[in-house]
């Protein structure tokens, strides 16, 4: 009984990937031809600048943008439907705010090893997923969806000071790598990075779609889902480790994105009409993909004036389509 | 059907006693008794939420330790007294939800799973609702789903906490009406909980009387017998 709406929109989402991306190819400083970008991709020359260009920025810049947005969307989703909360999400509960505690205190232990890519990775991923069980402890006691939001927003708020506080006992050169961490960029991932990027990306959808059958049941409530046999406990183990595997591997290398994996899910069922995952999976990578696509673009827009975080500009645009949101749900 | 032998339930003092209980395969059952009396945990307990404190329990011959958690949706199908329904969630796949115990790791139906379905539809005559939204149709409406959802289960046994509450008066009678039928036809045995005495005399469910620590099975034709079974507790503790 699919109907054939939902298909169809599925495949213009999926058209405006490409057509963002080239949107996005060519709001930058530097002006780039479709022709240079496909033969800085066949037939690459070290010595051409603008292949160079193409390849050492552009390419990672359009990847991880398409990488952010899908993953944040996709792990928003993933706990909006694990929390039966539509005003859940990755930035919302908190799941940055533990990523971020614990980059800036391996950023700031002074070890080395907590410095490089594999150990600002781990420590974004351990945060994310340490939160990601807090919230889960927290959601068994309240029922109200409103409350369980704000006390994933005092728990940011309580990070945040406690990265406060670490900031002024650390030294300069720390404090300079995290406050740039903190601003949110799609521009600090390099090309060499990208494999791995990639690789975990895959892995979390690979993962999502096993799990359509658990997160469908899920959207009747955990205890009817559980009268149906779903064995919840090991169910929401395998989602929240999902979440925190995208969402702390994009906060790892983009910093805190606020709002993409709240408004994005949304966006998506609103869109496409349906609770079924399989659909909604598809659904949040290609429109959270277009999303922070176009947001980088109009960034890169402004560039030469004056330098945007993305953070702020997903808010801009998130912010006031949560509060939409919040009137239709819960007037 | 249902055997309780030396059975004990509540959550750590028992609250309910059961010496010796056999219910019926075709007949439906009204469980009824105070607020608080221990209902719900009596459903909760047959259902596997709150284990028995003691004694044994035999669903269709079978000894519940001895069913596969997996398998207990097979065997026992419940509906809770109220469910909302979920934006965009249809009501076809809220009624394929009632495969999931059959069906494979990504849910998908076969062609005797959809054949299940379209059976109960035809029965309950909902086919009308099929694609509309969970949350767009009425409480009657979405009653007679969730009931549909379990009976696409396929259970021997089916639990049904208050179905009846949200319901107005000629939905209750449709509904109580509807079960009876269902547990004649298919031979299934159905227990509901409920406030409303009036209905089920009107349809002369047997009765199961929670009270004093114990339950009484009885078939009653009049209220007062029941009232003065249910008050026999607030009696004592005056």
């Amino acid at each position: 009984m699919i109907k054939k709406r939902i298909p169809f929109i599925l495949v213009i989402a999926l058209l405006l990937v490409p057509l963002s991306a080239f949107i996005h190819l060519t709001t930058g400083e530097i002006y780039v031809s479709l022709n240079d970008f496909f033969s800085a991709i066949f037939e690459f020359k070290g010595n051409n600048s603008s292949h160079v260009l193409i390849r050492e920025f552009k390419i990672p810049r359009i990847l991880i943008a398409i990488v952010a947005g899908g993953g944040l969307a996709l792990s928003g989703m993933l706990m909006q439907t694990l929390f039966n909360n539509p005003l859940a999400g990755p930035y919302v509960l908190g799941i940055n705010s533990g990523a971020s505690l614990l980059v800036a205190l391996s950023l700031m232990s002074g070890f080395s090893f907590f410095g490089s890519d594999i150990g600002i990775i781990s420590a974004a991923l351990i945060g994310a997923f340490l939160a990601g069980i807090l919230m889960m402890a927290v959601a068994q006691r309240i029922r109200s969806q409103i409350s369980l939001l704000l006390v994933g927003l005092m728990f940011g708020s309580f990070t945040s000071a406690l990265v406060s506080i670490l900031e002024s006992l650390s030294g300069e050169g720390a404090l300079k790598a995290y406050t740039l961490w903190t601003m949110g960029s799609l521009q600090q991932v390099e090309f060499d990075q990208l494999p791995l990027i990639l690789f975990i990306f895959i892995c979390g959808i690979f993962l999502s779609f096993i799990l359509i059958k658990p997160l469908n049941m899920l959207v009747i409530g955990e205890r009817s889902a559980g009268l149906l046999g779903l064995k919840i406990s090991q169910v929401r183990f395998l989602i929240m480790g999902i979440t925190a595997l995208l969402a702390g591997l994009i906060t790892a290398f983009c910093g805190p994105i606020a709002f993409v994996g709240l408004a994005v899910p949304n966006l998506t069922r609103i869109l496409l009409r349906t609770q079924n995952h399989r659909w909604l999976i598809l659904g949040n990578l290609f429109f959270g993909a277009v999303f922070l696509l176009l947001c980088d673009s109009i960034i890169q827009l402004f560039s030469e004036q004056i330098a945007l975080p993305i953070n702020a500009f997903t808010s801009i645009i998130g912010a006031p389509f949560v509060v939409f949101i919040l009137m239709r749900k819960l007037k | 059907m249902i055997r309780f032998e030396q059975i004990e339930i509540g959550y750590s003092k028992p609250l309910i006693f059961i010496p010796s209980l056999t219910l019926d395969a075709g007949k439906v059952y009204a469980l009824v008794g105070r607020n608080g009396i221990g209902k719900s945990t009596f459903l909760n307990s047959i259902i596997g939420q709150i284990p028995l404190l003691s004694g044994n329990l035999f669903l269709n011959e079978q000894a519940v330790q001895n069913i596969l958690k997996i398998e207990l949706p097979k065997v026992i199908a419940y509906v809770e007294s109220r469910f909302d329904g979920v934006e965009y969630l249809s009501v076809f796949d809220y009624l394929a939800f009632g495969r999931s115990p059959y069906t494979n790791n990504f849910g998908s139906l076969s062609s005797d799973d959809i054949q299940v379905i379209q059976e109960v539809v035809k029965d309950l005559n909902i086919a009308h609702l099929l694609e509309k939204c969970t949350s767009e149709i009425s409480d009657g409406e979405r009653q007679l789903c969730a009931v549909a959802r379990a009976l696409i289960q396929t259970t021997p046994i089916i639990l049904l906490d208050e179905p009846t509450a949200f319901l107005d008066y000629l939905n209750r009678q449709k509904l109580v009406q509807l079960l009876v039928l269902i547990a004649e036809k298919q031979h299934k045995t159905i227990i509901l909980s409920s406030h409303d005495i009036d209905i089920c005399i009107e349809n002369s469910l047997e009765f199961l009387i929670v009270s004093e620590k114990k339950i009484l099975k009885t078939k009653v034709s009049d209220k007062q017998v029941v009232i003065r079974e249910m008050e026999k507790d607030v009696l004592k503790s005056s």
